[in-house]
């Protein structure tokens, strides 16, 4: 397994499943670290330490899972298609979705429950990109996870301020995340014979889905054009005098 | 007169509020200021689900007064009055729209300061407040 680390391919895949991660996953991290802000102050780090490693834990049994999966015939269909979606919701801004009254915890055994139900729940769309970029390779996979969900869990706000700054990097996820689809359909058992007869289909069909997310997105993008709300929180007027600081 | 400093609790940033309090005898007339920070909303999509709205609000509570402190205590060792106010959204935008529904006059900033990598990466507020901004922005290097 040594001699893997030393060719290129590895590198552009590990990347792959940094990218994907780092892209689909910032709820998650906001959730880990939020969760953990009613507990008493001495059982914080514990809480975040529990999480994450109890999410890298399920993420990894939840990839592998999606990886076996995706070995049955015609699932590669389905996830191809299901990640063209998750590559257009990614150009799209978010919905909000809320429920109401939920009670904050205040138990570490609580906090560590929201966690991992968190991410069980949110953390689908990615683990199908992450199954997809490490086409069957358990060592790319493991390998991609463990380096990037540490740097999901304390890097929540580094992906927004990026994103900000180089408004792109929302339209290369999207356009990598089609080109994953497209990998995985041309892998698809189903058009072996088709796809081995014109050898170029190995590229055409990527780039092809990765234009087509791009293109839809953009599109159902400028249909929608709504902007994000600026909300606020407090406004409070202070006089002269130092003593009345509130 | 009104100026609006928007503030994010770094030195640069206190640096804005170190001039305005510097050059506030040079003016005729006192001005209001306003000081702003704008807290990066990272509740979006699923995260409301599982994390009540109190639980939130309170982050955002926590963080923004943490980066006001050093500017409000500036003004109040200065015996200046002043606003302060907390939003929540992307920075640069949350800056101009609380500039126009203020009608401030003047906005002063400090300069991102960062060298290499990190000026590359972000350094981005002070930019586009410059772009979106409809009165004039005063940068303090």
């Amino acid at each position: 397994m040594l001699e893997m680390f030393a060719t290129p391919q590895f590198w552009v895949d590990v990347f792959k499943i940094i990218v994907i991660d780092l892209l689909l996953s910032g709820d998650n991290a906001v959730v880990i670290a939020l969760a953990c802000r009613n507990l008493p102050p001495h059982q914080r780090k514990k809480g975040i330490m529990y999480g994450v490693g109890g999410a890298i834990g399920l993420r990894i049994v939840l990839t592998f899972f999606a990886v076996t999966l995706l070995s049955l015939p015609y699932l590669k269909l389905i996830g191809a298609f299901l990640l063209l979606w998750i590559g257009i919701k990614l150009i799209l801004p978010e919905e909000e979705h809320s429920a109401d009254n939920i009670k904050a915890d205040t138990r570490l055994i609580g906090a560590i429950k929201t966690i991992i139900v968190a991410d069980f729940v949110m953390s689908l769309d990615n683990v199908l990109g992450v199954a997809a970029a490490a086409k069957g390779n358990v060592w790319l996979l493991v390998f991609g996870l463990v380096i990037s969900i540490p740097m999901i869990a304390w890097s929540s706000q580094m992906v927004l301020k990026l994103i900000d700054r180089y408004p792109f990097i929302i339209y290369a996820g999207g356009a990598l995340l089609g080109y994953v689809a497209g990998e995985m359909l041309v892998s698809e058992a189903l058009f072996a014979t088709v796809v081995e007869a014109r050898h170029y289909l190995h590229w055409l069909i990527p780039v092809f889905c990765a234009l087509l997310v791009l293109v839809v997105g953009r599109w159902l993008l400028l249909r929608k054009a709504v902007s994000i709300p600026v909300v606020d929180l407090v406004d409070e007027k202070v006089d002269a005098a130092p003593s009345n600081k509130s | 007169m009104k100026i609006l400093i928007p503030v994010d609790g770094s030195a640069n940033a206190q640096r804005a509020v170190d001039h305005v309090i510097k050059n506030i005898a040079t003016l005729k007339e006192r001005p209001q200021l306003l000081l702003l920070n704008v807290q990066w909303n990272v509740a979006t999509g699923n995260v409301k689900l599982f994390i009540n709205q109190k639980t939130i609000d309170d982050y955002y509570l926590e963080q923004g007064t943490a980066a006001l402190q050093s500017a409000r205590a500036a003004l109040d060792v200065a015996a200046l009055p002043y606003q302060y106010h907390i939003s929540i959204g992307t920075p640069a935008e949350a800056i101009v729209q609380y500039a126009n529904e203020q009608g401030a006059d003047q906005i002063v900033m400090g300069r991102q300061g960062q060298g290499g990598l990190q000026a590359l990466l972000l350094g981005s507020v002070v930019n586009k407040v410059l772009h979106l901004a409809n009165c004039p922005v005063l940068l303090i290097k």
